[in-house]
């Protein structure tokens, strides 16, 4: 209730309540009275109002006792002063009627359904007080089979009532349109695709439909709507780093499924299938459960005690031998903050060495230095939410729609609703044919066709002069760079024709407000900070830094791949990216720690391979890394681990490089234990424990906090809370984080005292002070330079939406039966001069080796470039990578291969997609 | 499943003339070309008699639509064919005047003269052919020649005052 003289009002049942901006009348109603209050088949929060099935409906009046007339709440808008009604006996028979008539052809099988206790169906017949059907028996459509063709989807569409929520969520929320209404009146049903069946439409399995489907007509494998589970926790995806809330149903030390939050701020509601269902590996039985030393050459299972005084004794002796410097770590961003920070710390001051790295090194180590050097902070400028305020999206070398789906389908709905997309790709990817500009650029050439793209905005006077007069630097320099250019050198360098360039080049520049998002395909080059670089002088010369919509978004891979490098993951910056060798900072590290730590900048992974070739370095410590499957070069790789004297690997799996530990820790999955991950907009979002850890295993915090103990340091027990303390203490940027405070949807840092976020960076003046613009010429990859006339095409590696990484975790869940192999993508014209058909062998050689995939013949890839995902190590894509990294960051060139290709003539027994890892339901049968 | 971008077309000969057409049509809405999907339909059925799958695929990528968002057009209006009528498309007149002038008898009439089964015949599915391919029929409402019933019209052609269906089938032989 409200005071009547507040502006302004609308009346449920006679009282007054405040309008808001945007409201219907069932928003109104829910928001003051309560969701359910006015029931509804048809309204889900998540979806626009639709008005199909009338069971929301009210009487309103324009004066409390004027004439009435009967509306849907749920799409028509609210206007001031009106008069609600929602239970006169006028509109309680109506809901009543409509639900009865849909009972008339709806199977009453209650008790056996898996909704059963959680059904909107039920839930409604019971609110509008239905005893019986008066309606005699009818046709009805009972009868119609079930879809059980697809390893997570299932419809019984006997269940459906036509409420069309699904085939909103499809294309509202995903995007993805595989569902429809088929024919009208009694023979309307929903179809997939054209009138196939999940598994062969092209579902994409996000789970939206089933989420959203108020019966079990669609629903899942995991029956993840039934309420079987007693207990609920709400958590973050493991995956990629768009950061989706989770909510797990568990039973006992089980997790039955999981769905996504509605009203979660980074994924209301939606989630890709890697988040909604490919959970299968937590507890599948390839698991490491013991603690396995290496004795005499073969593993033995030990305690937990013997393994820990093992590496104790081990790296103390080696310490003692070579100096701490003889001993290196790899962190993951698939752990926690707190894991993170722990390991770090554990190398820092336990060990006394600054070897320190994580994964980042290998994808978004460009963004963070690049960004670093323009902006003075290493992460995402803006918000995912600023989709909502940009006129233009500019998207170079991501492929949203399959490595962050959940931000790649927000973009593909804007893109649908007319804002302005540019994608610089080598290849077409998904959002092209919904995108203005496609410029489908020559691998590597990046800094080539972005230095062209600011020429022409320099050229056409859209220069933002005031912005940068005000608030930027080095200006001066990067204008004469520009006015240095030769365009049609360039144009001969990318392969775009220069009037598309100009076109979008404008199209951004003159955009009110241009957001852009970039992936691997800008950081793993020779050339990838300096093209990080690029694309902040293209953010700071028309002026789009510090407000809605706009900024330079890097889409990061892994869930805390922010994090990781934030707590102190590098082995040039501490935590809270202080620099080592910095005398005052190190003093403050130290005091901090209570321990002598080193001053000198540590080994980039890179370096540390090198060094243990080299016999430098003695020790590794692995947590949750792959590097002989996922480090390119793999044969490299093998070498330096066999170099070593002694690794340490705390995995949940036994990976190709666990096979080569001394000692493996067996670790926990993020479904077993409690810290925060965060996210590509720079969101600290709570992990929590939805079940126990599997018994042998623990989380790799308090396996950190044991050995440390083990070794001598009094790091206090493992706490989530704790740790976040801890880590508030040293980190600036996380000053003000305490763990209650993060709430249900994190908050963004910086984050200020009392838990205030920031959502959008730079705002009025850079963390540096002034932005820096910086010009570099473009250099031909020395991959290209060496080996290009021999190896004549360039292979470019990416992802899939079913797949990650090596596919350690998804490829032991039902995704490892949805996609089971990496394919090679040929242009036509190249596969018709080699005489290679789809679905022949091809053999790819580089200079470093060869590896053979299967063809796919699409015009997906241009003329002269050669594609393949890098989810199935098997094939050993990485024997042919090279090992040609980013100049300032040792980012390993994965996109650019110089390789030639052949068709393989059929040799009989040979196994070319052969692997150990099987999807956990086969187990389950 | 790397390759979800674009679906292919089938086979499907459109004629120049009949293409310049429905180009022609298009331009008649130029906010969106989504809104051109019935008239682009009706040009189709009206060459190829019905609407194919690969018609459907066809309108779709004509229009920048996903082949669904054609099919759910098609499905909505009974008017739209899914399966190809005869080389004489009969529509009978079964509203209100004709049928108290006896239209419902001169269906069963032509229908025996044909050859027809209507027994297979619903809403989504309204039109029977016979078994050679030469004849299908279907009920249509109002001709609007309600003082003349009972009234047909044969492919284009319009007839009043039909009583002898063997001698109008007549006039359709080759």
């Amino acid at each position: 209730m409200v005071s009547l003289t507040a502006k302004t009002v609308a009346y449920i049942d006679g009282s007054a309540y405040e309008m808001e901006p945007g409201d219907t009348i069932l928003k109104f109603v829910d928001r003051h009275v309560g969701r359910g209050h006015v029931p509804t088949l048809c309204d889900a929060p998540q979806l626009e109002p639709y008005g199909a099935c009338r069971v929301c409906s009210v009487e309103i009046a324009l004066t409390a006792d004027g004439p009435r007339r009967v509306v849907a709440s749920c799409h028509t808008p609210l206007t001031e002063n009106l008069h609600i009604f929602t239970e006169s006996k006028n509109v309680r028979d109506l809901r009543r009627n409509i639900v009865e008539l849909v009972l008339t052809d709806h199977p009453l099988d209650c008790l056996t359904c898996e909704v059963n206790g959680n059904c909107e169906l039920q839930t409604v017949a019971a609110k509008v007080g239905i005893r019986k059907v008066r309606y005699p028996e009818g046709k009805n459509h009972l009868d119609r089979t079930k879809d059980l063709s697809h390893p997570y989807m299932t419809s019984d569409l006997s269940k459906c009532i036509n409420c069309s929520r699904c085939v909103r969520a499809c294309d509202e929320v995903q995007g993805q349109m595989v569902l429809s209404m088929h024919g009208r009146g009694f023979n309307a049903r929903i179809i997939k695709g054209l009138d196939t069946s999940f598994a062969e439409s092209d579902c994409v399995s996000c789970g939206a439909c089933a989420q959203a489907c108020p019966t079990s007509a669609i629903s899942d494998v995991h029956q993840s709507k039934a309420i079987e589970a007693t207990d609920s926790t709400r958590t973050v995806c493991t995956y990629c780093g768009v950061g989706c809330n989770l909510e797990v149903k568990t039973k006992g030390n089980e997790v039955l499924g999981i769905t996504a939050p509605v009203g979660a701020e980074v994924n209301n509601a939606h989630t890709c299938l890697k988040g909604r269902y490919a959970f299968k590996f937590y507890n599948h039985p390839d698991r490491l459960r013991k603690p396995l030393v290496r004795y005499n050459g073969h593993f033995e299972e030990v305690s937990w005690d013997e393994a820990y005084d093992y590496i104790a004794k081990r790296l103390g002796e080696i310490k003692t031998q070579h100096g701490p410097d003889a001993i290196a770590g790899i962190s993951s961003a698939r752990c926690t903050n707190e894991e993170n920070y722990l390991m770090q710390k554990f190398i820092r001051a336990v060990i006394g060495t600054n070897n320190i790295d994580c994964c980042a090194r290998v994808c978004h180590s460009p963004t963070a230095f690049g960004m670093q050097k323009s902006f003075g902070t290493g992460a995402a400028t803006n918000s995912v939410v600023d989709l909502q305020y940009t006129d233009c999206i500019l998207i170079i070398g991501a492929n949203p729609t399959e490595g962050h789906p959940v931000t790649g389908a927000k973009i593909k709905q804007r893109l649908m609703k007319g804002v302005t997309g540019i994608v610089i790709d080598p290849r077409r990817i998904e959002l092209v044919p919904y995108a203005k500009h496609h410029l489908q650029l020559r691998p590597g050439t990046n800094v080539a066709l972005l230095n062209m793209f600011a020429y022409y905005i320099w050229e056409a006077g859209l220069v933002d002069r005031e912005f940068i007069e005000k608030r930027c630097e080095n200006w001066a320099d990067f204008e004469n760079g520009l006015r240095s250019l030769d365009l049609d050198e360039l144009e001969r360098i990318h392969g775009v024709d220069r009037e598309q360039v100009k076109a979008a080049a404008l199209d951004y520049a003159r955009a009110e407000a241009a957001m852009e998002f970039h992936g691997l395909g800008v950081t793993e080059h020779s050339q990838g900070a300096k093209t990080v670089m690029l694309i902040a002088n293209l953010a700071m010369m028309t002026g789009n830094i510090g407000r809605p919509g706009c900024g330079v978004n890097p889409l990061r891979g892994q869930n805390n791949v922010q994090g990781a490098a934030d707590m102190g993951c590098q082995p040039h910056q501490g935590a809270g990216y202080m620099p080592v060798d910095d005398p005052q900072w190190h003093e403050t590290y130290e005091k901090f720690y209570g321990m002598p730590v080193s001053d000198e900048i540590g080994y980039k992974i890179p370096q540390m391979f090198e060094a243990a070739r080299e016999g430098k370095l003695k020790a590794l410590w692995l947590m949750g890394e792959d590097v002989v499957q996922t480090d390119p070069n793999s044969e490299a790789v093998k070498e330096a681990m066999n170099a070593l004297d002694f690794l340490v690997v705390q995995e949940i799996f036994m990976t190709e490089t666990a096979q080569y530990a001394d000692v493996v820790l067996p670790a926990a999955s993020f479904l077993e234990k409690s810290g925060t991950f965060t996210n590509a907009e720079r969101r600290v979002q709570r992990v929590q424990a939805a079940v126990e850890p599997l018994p042998g295993t623990k989380p790799d915090g308090q396996i950190l906090v044991e050995i440390m103990n083990r070794m001598g340091y009094p790091q206090p027990d493992y706490t989530p809370e704790g740790m976040l303390a801890e880590i508030a203490q040293i980190v600036p940027f996380f000053k003000g984080a305490t763990w209650d405070g993060l709430g249900d949807n994190g908050k963004q840092w910086p984050i200020q005292e009392g838990n205030v976020g920031t959502a959008i960076m730079h705002v009025g003046q850079f963390k540096r002070g002034l932005g820096k613009f910086h010009f570099f010429p473009f250099r031909e990859s020395e991959e290209l330079v060496a080996h290009g006339k021999e190896f004549p095409f360039i292979l470019t590696t990416g992802r899939l939406l079913e797949h990650y990484n090596c596919g350690t975790m998804t490829r032991r869940t039902g995704n490892g039966r949805i996609v089971t192999k990496d394919v090679l993508a040929v242009n036509p014209a190249d596969a018709a001069r080699k005489g290679i058909e789809d679905g022949d062998h091809v053999r790819i050689v580089s200079a470093r080796g060869e590896v053979i995939l299967e063809a796919q013949v699409t015009d997906e890839v241009k003329p002269g470039v050669v594609f393949t995902t890098f989810h199935f190590p098997e094939h050993l894509v990485n024997n042919v990578t090279s090992d040609v990294h980013c100049d300032d960051t040792l980012c390993p060139e994965y996109k650019i291969t110089a390789v030639d290709i052949e068709k393989v003539l059929d040799e009989p027994g040979r196994q070319v997609h052969s692997s150990r890892i099987v999807p956990a339901e086969v187990f389950a049968k | 499943m790397i390759l979800k971008a674009n679906f292919s077309v089938m086979a499907l000969e459109i004629p120049s003339t009949l293409e310049q057409e429905i180009d022609e049509r298009i331009t008649h809405y130029p906010v969106s070309k989504r809104s051109a999907v019935l008239p682009v339909l009706h040009a189709l059925q009206h060459h190829f008699g019905y609407i194919s799958e690969e018609a459907v695929e066809w309108t779709a990528k004509k229009l920048d639509l996903l082949p669904i968002k054609v099919l759910e057009v098609v499905t909505f209006y009974p008017g739209f064919r899914q399966y190809a009528p005869g080389k004489y498309h009969i529509r009978v007149c079964r509203t209100l005047s004709c049928a108290m002038a006896g239209s419902f008898d001169l269906m069963d009439s032509l229908c025996q003269a044909a050859k027809i089964d209507r027994s297979g015949v619903n809403h989504h599915h309204p039109i029977a052919v016979s078994e050679d391919g030469k004849y299908s029929i279907e009920f249509a409402e109002c001709l609007a020649s309600c003082g003349t019933g009972p009234v047909c019209m044969v492919n284009d052609d319009f007839h009043e005052k039909v009583e002898d269906a063997a001698a109008l089938l007549g006039q359709y032989r080759d």
